[in-house]
């Protein structure tokens, strides 16, 4: 399984932030400009091709942090 | 499972019809979304759309289209056995646009006419109905015309397009091979739930509301869960495909085009990589004509490959996929078949 820093890159790369922004496990999503339906279907292709594992969108609107999006790897 | 051989029925052509109106996705857009705009372009693959004149309907496309194949293919109006509508775009809630069609095109009382009312998974189930009637005897040339009108100048990813297939019977045109499947737990998928007996429009549907953009918005309009979509087309298309050449008893090396729905560049990419199938062997007409509805494989193969197809050999693999939720899935080999240029009406 990839580390958080592993998993952060590939999810900042799945969102596509118009800027760089600094993302720990405690980053807040709702507080990220681009955390949008956009952002969720690019999110839910790389857990489907990164991590061969099927997530929804309600399982994204579940998460509060970007640490509860990392457990869904698990 | 609906999966179908079907022998004795030939590809003769098809031609594609779009509206000349061009809406950009970059430069059509309300100044405070244009930093938003860039990325989600960047992401959906689509630039340009076209959109139909305010008075244009789908049939109006469909019928230039009808037009130029019948006279590209020198087939008499009165041979034509039957005229099959693929559309969520009618004319009237009621009669059948094909009826109507069947007048305008001046085809014979004696033509089998009906809709289908299938989007974007229609083509491949279009093409089986059709295909059908051919191999069951008695329908000798027919016609499949197919497309909506789902553009809005606001929404960045529906573009306006009609498409005419000409079949024929032929006893020595290869076998058509086809897999359809529906799944109508997932009808709130895609959904346009004002207007029909179980939603009658009313009072309501006629107050805007402001959406997250700052955009008017009407409940009338169509209701898409753009993720629920994703996992579906991502999860049974590449599956599909494989079972249908498992069918067919064919190598996907065998195929030389794989013409998907164009949904958006997300998914049809994820589709691709999960089949492990080179870009050039798989067309897209995303990028200028965006997301056609149940045109958008006719259109590809029109706008992409064209002179490719045009009196040449190739096996096509088609698959749609979208609102039921249904996707339909079929292998074509098209010889010596006519495809027009692209027509702009």
């Amino acid at each position: 399984m990839d580390t958080l820093e592993q998993f952060v890159e590939k999810f900042s790369n799945a969102v596509d932030f118009q800027d760089a922004v600094e993302l720990t496990g405690d980053t807040d999503l709702k507080a990220l400009a681009e955390w949008d339906s956009l952002a969720a279907l690019g999110v839910i292709i790389m857990f489907d091709m990164e991590y061969d594992k099927a997530i929804t969108g309600a399982d994204l609107v579940a998460c509060k942090y970007l640490s509860d999006v990392y457990k869904l790897v698990a | 499972m609906a999966q179908v051989k079907l022998h004795n029925v030939r590809y003769a052509g098809m031609t594609t019809c779009v509206p000349h109106r061009v809406v950009s996705n970059m430069r059509d857009c309300p100044p405070h979304m244009r930093g938003a705009r860039e990325r989600l372009v960047r992401n959906i693959g689509i630039e340009e759309r076209r959109i139909n004149a305010s008075w244009q309907t789908f049939s109006d496309l469909a019928f230039d289209a009808a037009e130029k194949l019948m006279a590209e293919l020198n087939w008499q109006r009165e041979e034509i056995d039957a005229l099959v509508i693929v559309s969520q775009s009618p004319d009237y809630l009621i009669p059948s646009t094909a009826i109507i069609m069947q007048d305008r095109l001046k085809l014979s009382h004696s033509t089998i006419a009906f809709d289908i009312n299938l989007g974007c998974s229609g083509y491949a189930f279009g093409l089986h109905v059709l295909g059908s009637m051919i191999a069951a005897g008695g329908v000798k040339k027919a016609l499949l015309l197919i497309g909506d009108r789902s553009a809005a100048v606001i929404d960045p990813l529906f573009s306006d397009a009609a498409c005419a297939t000409a079949l024929e019977y032929d006893p020595s045109a290869p076998p058509m091979y086809f897999d359809l499947n529906s799944d109508g737990s997932g009808h709130r998928a895609i959904m346009l739930p004002a207007g029909g007996h179980r939603e009658p429009y009313g009072l309501q549907h006629a107050v805007p509301y402001k959406d997250e953009d700052g955009l008017w918005r009407s409940t009338a309009e169509l209701e898409l869960d753009g993720p629920a979509v994703l996992s579906f087309s991502t999860q049974v298309v590449p599956p599909a495909v494989r079972k249908l050449l498992e069918f067919a008893d064919c190598p996907i090396d065998d195929v030389d085009y794989f013409l998907f729905h164009q949904a958006n560049k997300m998914i049809n990419e994820t589709i691709r990589k999960k089949l492990g199938v080179a870009a050039e062997k798989v067309p897209s007409s995303l990028r200028d004509f965006g997301n056609t509805s149940g045109a958008s494989i006719p259109v590809t193969m029109t706008a992409r490959i064209r002179e490719q197809l045009d009196g040449q050999s190739q096996r096509l693999l088609m698959c749609g996929f979208g609102v039921g939720l249904s996707w339909g899935t079929c292998l074509i080999d098209v010889k010596g078949a006519v495809f027009p240029e692209l027509i702009e009406s």
